[in-house]
Order: structure tokens, then sequence, then C-alpha cells
């Protein structure tokens, strides 16, 4: 295993990572999300997104208060796709109200 | 190596045999799959899906996505809050031939700097979408199920005075006071068993938790464990939580919502943090606690800024289980080493300090996505964990109806959200009722 300080875990996403994704001119934290894929893995950021907005603010040198996190989007845990396949409001923006044997 | 401690069979439940990677691994019905896998000595689960670096326990608590495993055929499942059940067979994933030795894994060593996947190979289309084919075969997340779902879950709807979200030492004291308050109660919790952080905590553990549990039940608490609070919908029926139980989703509906889902573990930034045998100190005071397994015979205790309490209480608990402790701050720690599993943790100070485990203290990054969905103003306070809930002192946060407790407004530790819980769990019973 070559040596790397590990940001977040579920990408890969590195201390450099984050340093070179600031070099490029991506330093806010929506930015750097979205070049560096940081909190976009199974835990949507629960281990690293206090870990790396206050890697971010040492960074850029700004006040940690004035740094906001990512927007929280659901679903906020990994859940099996089933559990919603029953509820009505999951198939509102289909014309087929779920059954796949239309043209939908 | 990881041993199993002596406890009673109550806090265990009957003996489980499950299958990883096609071996046998005795678990028990009151554990999680992980706790099982962690004490029979299992290391690697899977590989990440960039570098291939190899991935495995680290929160024990559901939240960090290093211990997905393969469980009867469907992916990605989270094996800390999967109970065992008898004849699960449980496979690795990401990884070729196995997990612990992937030959994938040459990717990390290719690329010792890291890899820019932006500015990869796009000098020339032709190679550019020769490396797309490569990239796409090596990375991602496990393979597809090996079978369709057929049993699609209900989905119910529930509309009810009080909704507490976790079931820690907050919440417990806030559901307990919203129910003797009156208010007709909901407590959700995403673990295995109730209790939150207090069944990592030495200081705690089993006993306190469970009476705290059945003062919320004798007070007319329902609980939901194993359930998460997936997403808000501020649009449908006035605005409604989903929960996804083990039973199906439900719609639930409130008049006062609290939220007490305590921190994450997070991880502290050294060389090689990510290597296997490196766990939340929580994950290690978690496994000692609730399951009675003890992660291994010498442990480093790596201790951030703010933690030393509970790092020194794990560590005591640590070695009054027979454990060689080892107690290092953070900003002296330069590297982990160790290939599969951790062995040794190397110091600025020069001192190596050789372990079979490193535990992480670090602050809990506060779990307040669910709170800033529902539109909660939150700060960036790093002395307190991370994205803390802005509250005032009743509790309430800055989005009408929404109350919020406990370490989720900046960390304080089990006694004092036990506290917290309490007066914000009552003061949302008694505005719930002014409620129609």
């Amino acid at each position: 295993m070559a040596s790397k300080i590990v940001c977040c875990r579920c990408e890969d996403v590195t201390l450099a990572d984050l340093e070179h994704s600031v070099a490029r001119g991506y330093r806010d934290i929506e930015e750097v999300k979205r070049y560096t894929g940081f909190g976009t893995g199974p835990c949507q950021g629960k281990e690293c997104l206090a870990v790396v907005a206050a890697a971010l603010a040492k960074i850029n040198g700004l006040d940690p208060s004035t740094i906001g996190p990512f927007t929280s989007r659901p679903p906020l845990a990994p859940t099996p796709i089933k559990i919603l396949a029953r509820d009505p409001a999951a198939h509102r923006f289909a014309d087929d109200s779920g059954d796949d044997q239309g043209d939908g | 190596m990881a041993k199993r401690l002596p406890c009673s069979d109550a806090q265990r439940g009957a003996a489980v045999d499950l299958r990883f990677e096609g071996h046998a691994v005795r678990g028990f019905a009151g554990e999680s799959v992980a706790s099982a896998l962690f004490a029979s000595g299992s290391r690697v689960l899977s590989r990440s899906l960039k570098y291939h670096r190899p991935r495995t326990f680290f929160c024990m608590e559901g939240h960090c996505g290093g211990c997905l495993v393969r469980a009867d055929g469907v992916p990605n499942i989270r094996s800390c809050v999967t109970p065992c059940a008898p004849g699960t067979e449980i496979e690795g994933q990401n990884a070729y031939p196995s997990p612990e030795l992937d030959l994938f894994g040459a990717v990390d060593f290719l690329f010792p700097r890291g890899m820019d996947h932006h500015t990869l190979m796009t000098g020339s289309s032709i190679l550019n979408n020769l490396a797309s084919k490569v990239v796409r075969q090596l990375s991602g997340l496990g393979k597809l199920p090996s079978h369709v779902a057929t049993d699609l879950p209900p989905v119910r709807s529930m509309k009810i005075d009080v909704a507490v979200i976790g079931g820690g030492p907050a919440g417990l004291a806030a559901a307990t006071a919203a129910a003797k308050g009156g208010a007709q109660t909901i407590l959700i919790d995403d673990q295995l068993r109730l209790g939150g952080s207090m069944l990592a905590d030495p200081r705690f553990g089993v006993a306190i938790a469970d009476g705290n549990v059945r003062a919320a039940l004798n007070a007319g608490v329902t609980a939901f464990t194993n359930s998460t609070a997936i997403a808000y919908f501020p649009e449908d029926d006035g605005g409604l939580l989903a929960i996804a139980t083990p039973d199906g989703l439900v719609r639930l509906q409130a008049k006062r919502w609290v939220w007490a889902t305590g921190g994450y573990s997070t991880n502290l930034l050294f060389h090689d943090n990510d290597r296997p045998g490196v766990l939340a100190a929580r994950g290690v005071g978690r496994l000692l606690v609730q399951h009675a397994v003890l992660a291994g015979e010498r442990v480093c205790v790596i201790v951030g800024p703010g933690i030393g309490e509970y790092a020194d209480a794990l560590a005591g608990a640590l070695r009054a289980a027979g454990a060689e402790v080892t107690l290092v701050p953070h900003d002296d720690v330069e590297r982990a080493r160790g290939r599969s599993w951790v062995t040794a943790v190397e110091c600025a100070s020069r001192r190596r300090v050789d372990c079979d485990v490193v535990a992480v203290a670090a602050l809990p990054a506060p779990a307040s996505e669910g709170p800033r969905q529902q539109g909660c103003q939150t700060v960036l306070d790093p002395q307190r964990g991370g994205f803390r809930v802005v509250v005032d002192r009743d509790g309430h946060t800055s989005a009408p109806g929404v109350l919020a407790c406990g370490d989720v407004c900046g960390y304080i530790g089990p006694g004092g959200a036990a506290k917290d819980g309490a007066r914000v769990g009552q003061m949302a019973a008694e505005e719930a009722r002014e409620v129609p």
C-alpha cells in the first residue's frame, strides 16, 4: 500500500487531492465535492464532511464558521430500493403508475 | 487478535453459524454480523473503489461504509447493522481473487501520489475511451444482486404528536419526557439495540442503557429499532419524514420533531489512517461494551482534541479486560504501519507503538444532515465536532416545529446529552399540545 492520508474513505479522497483541487481553483465545499467526489460514497459524508470542511478552512485560510455544509440529499442512509417500491409517491412522475407493461 | 470476553448469555443471545468467504463463523443472535466477523478474526472485507485499498470495520455503527459485504447474494450490506441470522452466506466484494489478496490493489502502487481522474488519459480520444472502459470495470461498488427482490414490503402512514429521531442518551430522555408530558411519542433508532453512545462508553454500558430504554417504554414510547429516517419531504402532506424500517417504509407526520441523532465517528488525519485495524475509538468501545469483544491485545489509542475523558475511560476498560494500552496524542502521530492489518503506529517523537488495533478517538461529527433537510441552520464548529445544529436555550432550531438536543448540537457527551434531552422532550410535548 502506498502511503496516503485519507480524508474520505468511501471515495479514496486524500488530503493531497483536496490541496490539488484548491490549487486548480475549486475551493468551495460544493466545488471540491464535485471535483474530488468526497462525500458521494455509501456514507454520504457522515465520516468525512466535518473532516474535509475543517481541512478546507485550513487550506483556504478561512474561519471555519464561514464554511457551510454541502446540500443534504435523500436517502440519508443506504436504502434498498424495494422499500420505496409500493409507495404511490415514488411513482408520481411515472405515467404508468409503477406498471411496466405499458409504454411509459 | 480479537477475543470474546465472558458475559451473560442474555447479552449475547443464542449461538448462530454464518459463513464468510466459505469459512464457518460463529456469531450470536444478539449481535451484528460485523461483530461476529471481527470476533472470529476476519480482517479485510472489501476494497475501495478507486485505489482498491483494503476496507473493513471502522465505526461499527452503520455510518462509515467501511464494513460493506455481500450477504446472501445482496451487495453493499452494512454488516455492523445487520443482525446475525443462521446460515447467512457472507462474501467480500470489489476484489479479485479475494479482499485480502486483491490483484487490483496494484492501482494503489501505480499511483503513489494519487491520480486526478479528470486529466487521466485525456490526450487522445482513443486512449480516453479505452481508459474509460478499464476504469468502469475496476471501479464501482459490488455486483448486482443474485436474485430479484420479490417480497416488496408494505408502506404505512402514521401521525403522532412527537417524533424523536435517535435512540441514544439524548433521544431516550427526550422521548421519555415527551411521553410523560402526555404526547403520543415515537422513537426512531438505526442501531440493532437502543442506547446509542452509552453502548460504546464503559462509564455507562448496557445496564444503564437498558434502564433508560425501560423508562421510555414504560412511559408509553413506541420505539422503532434498526430503522432509519432516510428523508424529509416538505411538500408531501404538510411535511413528512420517511422511515425505512425492517418491515417497510413508514410515512411519518408529527406535530413536533426532536432530532437527537448524536454524532458520527470520524477519523483523524495521518499517513495510512485507513489501514485495516484502525478503528474509531467508539467502534472499539462498542465491541467491548455492547458485544463483550476485546478488539485487540495491544491497543494504541490516538487521542484528538476535546475527547480525552472518553479516551481515558476506554483505555481503562480495555486494560481491565486484559489489553495492553498506549495513549498517543494525535499531533505526535505520523503514520500507521502494517499491510492487511495494522502492526504499529509511528510517532514524530521517534516513538514506535507496536499494536494489533488502533482506536482513533476524535470528536464525533454532529449527525445534522436530517435537520439540514428540514431547514435547520448549522455552523461548522471544529471544537464541537463539526456542523452542529444551532439551537436556542430550549432546543429550538431555526426551523419552525423542529427541536434538537444532545451531541447533534455539538459534542457534550452522554451525561450532558441525557439532561439536555429531558428538557427538550418536555418542551416538545408542551408545544405539541397547542397544535390542533
